[in-house]
């Protein structure tokens, strides 16, 4: 229970972030990003996202157009407001941060693994 | 050769096949209540709706194709996730309190549809608590008989319990067993989750109001359900009820019917029948007969039409029924006029007898036991070869149908002398027949030394009419005289002579008779001494 609560709050962060800087990149569809997070198998099926975009909109992170599609009905491209730009420059760090405390705290742990499976 | 319908997702229309739609919306309804609890449910649901329709739209393009089939709506569900993909991957925790749908092996109350009687309340609370529906059913029915209170629990649970659509639903509502705790838990839990879709009545997606309008139509659609499954054969029961009833009713009709035109000649002097002018019996009796007769038959028919769906009661037939029903009606109703119209009038006229007087001034008032016969009735016995020096008694019951006719009084005279007034009085068209009806009655009363006999009716000569023939006896005594009463005249007598009590007075319960004797302030019980109680039995051993 605890492992997995664990697992879920360290994927939660980093959906929210590679969302972020996803949708970063330009005005994006849903089925964009699904597309990219699919391929950092990061995420599976498309419905989990849609709650998460609505609550980041509503955060004040993320805007969104609508734009007439050829095919079905009008699509929502999403947008990084001011705000969430901000705050997806404050996460870079914190994620530069982290990958480093990571990193250098797995660095031994690491080679005492690589050593044993050497011997 | 498949049907298709046409569905309409956010102003885009598609053709699907109905197996397709019935897996597309069985996904909806669960990703909807899957969002239910959420702040912006709406706009999750319409934002996944939208990208099924452009998924739809992209597909059918691409196999340049114009229908949906099964194989289409399960590749979109399969991109889109189902429901159990949204928990375990939980990428959103927000949702973990939408409680309705962890598989965590708990149970959740739901309508059970595969196992339902009215709207399966009773096969969802069985499925809970892992017990036998049969029991939850009983216990219902005992609150309803008891209190009417399970139907109210059973209405409530009715609206706010969700029925199970999906096949996600019903296995959520047969989870695993429950231990005791997790029972506590989950029933709590359950509660929070009753209490939050009430507290947001207004803003939940599926409104209260709504809520109440799904439940009218779902009660109406389990009311003909339940007609046509269990009711069917309680309305079958109920119609062969009714049909035994009528049946009896009809065979009691006719058989009544055919025994007055038999013997209507025999009974004609007998109260009820005794009302009727002779030459009116028959066609009264024809009247009464098809008056009760033919509502029977109709009800029979019609219950054999609309409960046993046969076509027993043609409309020619119904209306010929209906005329035959209105001329007898009419006929009845004519001579019952006819008849009263015989009530009109009313006269009377009184004779005066003188009583003997006696010795000690003790008058026995006794009924006359043997049974009045008519010189033509004992001829006809040969009353005299057979009987001769035999009593024949009058039986009590006999014609009790008839109206009482006969009345005694006692009044205090101021002459010595004591009198018995016989008051007749009849009923007739006019006065003349009226009166005329009051003389033809016979009433017979003796006198043998102080015993006073009175005849327990007024007699109607063979072939007279009952008018309403009444005689008024008053006996006239004068201050001091005794009057031992018998019992049996108990009931002929007016005004508060209350035999019981006297007897209870002195002290003689189960006396054949009471004492009575004439005071200044009217006639009053005679408590008795020894001797005067020696004096009562005296007579009664001769």
């Amino acid at each position: 229970m605890i492992v997995e609560n664990t697992q879920t709050q360290m994927r939660k962060g980093i959906l929210e972030y590679c969302i972020l800087s996803i949708i970063s990149k330009g005005e994006t569809y849903a089925s964009d990003i699904i597309a990219d997070l699919k391929k950092a198998r990061l995420l599976v099926v498309e419905g989990t996202l849609y709650p998460l975009l609505t609550r980041l909109k509503n955060n004040g992170l993320l805007s969104y157009n609508w734009v007439e599609s050829t095919s079905g009905p009008p699509r929502k491209y999403y947008v990084l407001s001011p705000e969430g730009r901000a705050v997806l420059e404050q996460l870079d760090t914190t994620w530069a941060e982290l990958s480093f405390a990571v990193q250098t705290a797995l660095e031994g742990r690491n080679h005492i693994n690589l050593t044993k499976k050497d011997i | 050769m498949n049907k298709t319908i046409i569905i309409n997702i956010n102003g885009t229309v598609f053709h699907i096949e109905e197996d397709a739609y019935e897996v597309l919306k069985n996904y909806m309804t669960d990703v909807k209540r899957h969002f239910a609890d959420a702040e912006d449910s709406l706009e999750i649901t319409t934002d996944i709706e939208n990208r099924i329709a452009e998924m739809f739209t992209e597909i059918l393009a691409a196999e340049a194709k114009q229908v949906i089939v099964t194989a289409d709506v399960t590749k979109v569900i399969s991109q889109m996730g189902t429901v159990e993909d949204f928990e375990t991957s939980a990428a959103d925790p927000d949702n973990i309190y939408t409680a309705h749908q962890n598989f965590t092996g708990n149970r959740k109350l739901f309508r059970d549809p595969d196992d339902h009687l009215i709207s399966g309340v009773c096969a969802g609370i069985g499925n809970y608590f892992d017990i036998d529906t049969v029991w939850v059913r009983l216990a219902f029915g005992l609150a309803f008989v008891l209190w009417g209170s399970g139907l109210l629990l059973y209405i409530i649970l009715w609206i706010i319990v969700p029925k199970a659509v999906t096949r996600a639903d019903k296995m959520a509502m047969k989870g695993e067993k429950l231990d005791l705790q997790g029972f506590k838990k989950n029933f709590e839990e359950e509660l929070k989750t009753v209490q939050h879709s009430v507290r947001n009545a207004h803003t939940a997606a599926r409104p209260f109001v709504y809520q109440f309008r799904d439940f009218i139509s779902d009660f109406f659609h389990h009311l003909r359900l339940f007609i046509g499954g269990a009711g069917r054969l309680f309305l079958k029961f109920f119609g062969v009820v009714i049909l035994l009833m009528c049946l009896g009713f009809i065979i009691a009709s006719i058989v009544g019917f055919i025994c007055l035109l038999v013997y209507g000649n025999d009974v004609y002097h007998v109260f009820p029948f005794s009302v009727l002018n002779y030459g009116y019996s028959n066609i009264l009796y024809v009247g009464a007969f098809a008056l009760v007769f033919i509502p029977l038959l109709a009800i029979a028919l019609l219950t054999i039409r609309v409960i046993f769906n046969g076509n027993a009661l043609g409309r020619s037939t119904a209306y010929t029924m209906l005329i035959i029903w209105v001329c007898a009606l009419s006929l009845v109703v004519y001579y019952s006029a006819k008849i009263t119209g015989q009530f009109r009038d009313e006269a009377s006229f009184s004779q005066t007898i003188n009583i003997k007087p006696t010795k000690n001034n003790v008058y026995h008032l006794t009924l006359n036991d043997v049974k009045y016969l008519t010189r033509e009735d004992s001829l006809q016995m040969d009353i005299n070869g057979k009987f001769n020096g035999r009593i024949i008694l009058d039986d009590r019951r006999d014609n009790d149908m008839m109206p009482r006719n006969v009345s005694i009084d006692i009044e205090r005279s101021d002459v010595k002398q004591v009198v018995l007034v016989e008051s007749f009085s009849a009923k007739g068209a006019q006065y003349d027949s009226a009166l005329k009806n009051a003389q033809n009655s016979i009433y017979n009363f003796s006198q043998r030394d102080s015993v006073l006999t009175f005849d327990r009716r007024l007699l109607l000569p063979k072939g007279s009419l009952w008018r309403d023939q009444q005689v008024e006896l008053t006996l006239k005594v004068p201050y001091g005289v005794t009057l031992i009463i018998d019992e049996d005249l108990a009931n002929m007598m007016r005004r508060g002579i209350n035999l019981w009590d006297c007897k209870q007075q002195n002290h003689t319960p189960d006396a054949q008779t009471a004492p009575f004797i004439m005071t200044n302030d009217g006639l009053q019980c005679k408590v008795d001494t020894l001797s005067q109680a020696q004096a009562i039995i005296e007579p009664d051993a001769k």
